[in-house]
């Protein structure tokens, strides 16, 4: 597992503290960000395998950056998870058409997060091999 | 009847002088010497006596009579001269004045006729009383149906049952921008105009209907401001339940619709305010239960984090209780003599490392003489750290942001300002910045905030401390929050 990259954006430095040594503590390289603007530069730069995002940040929602991601060519397949407080933050349609891979609803527990941060790679893996 | 008897009189009288004429006629006819005799003293009678005494009887009858209506005349001049005109009117003096001239049987018809016409008259003045007085019922219910209707702040525009304004009121001539005194009976697609042609298909598609209150939501241009309405169509029903008309009303919502935003944010910020601290307290706690935290070092920092955003947490709620208790008057508030110079200088140490790590610098103020003020000091800590936490959430890094106190002798006043190089408020917010729930728009993305900070601050200088808040911003320039507070009199010092 060495070799995935996961960027975490959060503008909670506490969150992004306890999931990096959650994902490190599990074989992931963890890469962060605190808001959309800085996350997208680092996509581009570090081409994380999959990005897990708050919703709700400055400077640039999470919204903002997954539609930004999927314009461009480098970042637009990369797995996205979303972090949200808001349960009706985001729309099955806007989840489907931003090709959304997961939404996890805060408080949320590290170990789901891990759990589905495995299950997309491996379904990723899977399609890749096919 | 004594009329009919004279004139029996008179031809009983021709009749006997042509009977005696005839028998003359009749003895001279016989040939004897009687009846000769008899016819020559009758030839010899002279007829003119006969003529002159049918004409005297008739001249004495005429005499008889004209005295008679010469009398009644006199009466009845009477009458009139006695100012009883009325009694003429009715008839009954005139009459009663002819009976005396014996036309007794035509008198009491004309008598009865009077009476029954006067009957009727009397009843047709009654019907015209009620009719006027009904007149002036409905005169008064439309008048105050007009004033209802003038007084209600709604605009209410009545159409008839051919979609012609029958009545409307200033508030809805003000919104479609007609005058009703000279708009009677136009239209309805007229009156309305070409930009509000849906909304006339739906009035006229209402009364089609003959919905009892149709209602929807509209958006309307009012001053160029777009506001909505909720709008309430009722069909006017007549007695044979025909719609004779509809009544158009349109309640101006944009107020309660923007309340009703503010308080889905609120509730939608406060809930990601308090999510986001607990979000970090369960992922901490999950992270020692499960034992991924090896050294002591890390098991420490993480209980730290976890006791650091309950604690946040626990402001945030208190925060959101402050409100309501300050708006419902339940706040308890301790005041005493505090220097305003002292409460800065330690809220400037609490603010102090996160401004260094967002890289603004933030200047004190000089010490003053004398600037106590008489006040709650956890309150004035809150008032003061939340416009120092907001000046420096909102200055870009490499900014500055100043707090100093004035005093103003003159007024016996106290001013503490807070001036910040940050993103500025636009014109048209500043005034709302101290609204419960209210973020200005164009900054929601540069930082968190429930929109509740500022709103504490109003309440707790104004309502609390009967003091006064201000604001003055440009944008991309930078903006001044600050407010004044009574001075603490020396002997209010003193007492305490």
């Amino acid at each position: 597992m060495a070799d995935k990259r996961v960027l975490i954006v959060d503008d909670e430095i506490h969150i992004i503290h306890v999931v990096a040594i959650k994902l490190r503590n599990n074989g992931y390289e963890v890469i962060s960000a605190d808001n959309g603007a800085e996350a997208f530069d680092l996509a581009m730069r570090d081409k994380p395998n999959i990005i897990v995002t708050d919703f709700q940040m400055p400077v640039m929602t999470g919204l903002e950056l997954v539609e930004k991601l999927r314009q461009h060519e480098e970042t637009k397949d990369i797995p996205v998870i979303m972090l949200t407080a808001r349960s009706f933050a985001i729309s099955q349609e806007q989840q489907d058409e931003l090709r959304i891979s997961g939404c996890l609803s805060k408080p949320f527990s590290p170990k789901e997060l891990l759990g589905n941060i495995e299950d997309i790679l491996y379904e990723k893996e899977l399609v890749t091999d096919n | 009847m004594r009329f009919g008897r004279s004139l029996y009189m008179i031809a009983t009288s021709v009749v006997a002088y042509s009977m005696f004429t005839g028998t003359l006629a009749k003895a001279q006819n016989s040939g004897t010497e009687e009846g000769w005799c008899l016819a020559g003293y009758a030839q010899r009678m002279p007829v003119a006596l006969v003529c002159f005494v049918v004409v005297a009887m008739g001249v004495i009858l005429l005499g008889w009579y004209w005295l008679r209506l010469a009398r009644a005349i006199t009466s009845i001049a009477r009458l009139i001269k006695d100012g009883k005109a009325n009694a003429i009117g009715n008839g009954k003096g005139f009459f009663a004045s002819l009976r005396m001239a014996n036309i007794d049987e035509l008198c009491e018809a004309f008598d009865k006729h009077f009476d029954d016409c006067s009957v009727r008259i009397a009843e047709y003045e009654k019907q015209i009383k009620d009719l006027q007085i009904q007149i002036q019922l409905s005169l008064r219910r439309e008048k105050n149906a007009e004033a209802i209707i003038y007084s209600i702040r709604d605009a209410v525009i009545v159409f008839d049952e051919y979609d012609r304004l029958l009545m409307a009121n200033e508030a809805a001539g003000r919104l479609f921008k007609f005058d009703f005194s000279n708009s009677q009976h136009t239209p309805l697609t007229e009156l309305l105009g070409a930009d509000h042609r849906e909304f006339a298909g739906f009035i006229s598609h209402c009364r089609k209907s003959k919905g009892q209150a149709t209602r929807r939501e509209i958006e309307l241009l009012e001053d160029g401001d777009s506001k909505t309405f909720d709008c309430i169509v009722s069909c006017v029903y007549d007695q044979s339940r025909q719609v004779c008309g509809v009544v158009v009303v349109l309640h101006d919502i944009t107020r309660e619709r923007q309340i009703q935003q503010m308080k889905n944010d609120f509730v939608s910020h406060v809930s990601h305010e308090l999510k986001t601290p607990l979000a970090s307290i369960t992922a901490y706690s999950e992270m020692l239960v499960d034992g991924e935290t090896n050294d002591e070092k890390t098991r420490k920092e993480f209980y730290s984090v976890i006791q650091n955003q309950a604690n946040r947490l626990s402001r945030l709620i208190e925060d959101i209780l402050n409100t309501s208790r300050i708006e419902s008057g339940l706040i308890k508030v301790n005041k005493e003599p505090v220097s305003l110079t002292m409460l800065i200088k330690e809220q400037l140490q609490m603010i102090k490392g996160c401004a260094e790590e967002k890289n603004v610098e933030i200047v004190g103020q000089k010490p003053i003489v004398f600037d106590q003020v008489y006040v709650d000091r956890d309150m004035m800590s809150q008032v003061i750290i939340n416009l120092l936490s907001n000046a420096v959430k909102y200055t870009r890094s490499g900014g500055t942001v100043k707090i100093s106190t004035e005093v103003d002798e003159v007024a016996s006043l106290v001013r503490v300002i807070v001036t910040d190089t940050g993103v500025g408020i636009p014109e048209d917010e500043v005034e709302r910045v101290f609204d419960k729930f209210y973020r200005v728009g164009a900054n929601k993305k540069q930082a968190k905030g429930t929109g509740l900070g500022l709103n504490l601050v109003k309440q707790m200088v104004e309502s609390v401390h009967d003091g006064r808040v201000f604001v003055t911003s440009k944008v991309g320039v930078g903006s001044t929050f600050g407010f004044e507070l009574p001075l603490a009199t020396r002997q209010t010092v003193g007492t305490v």
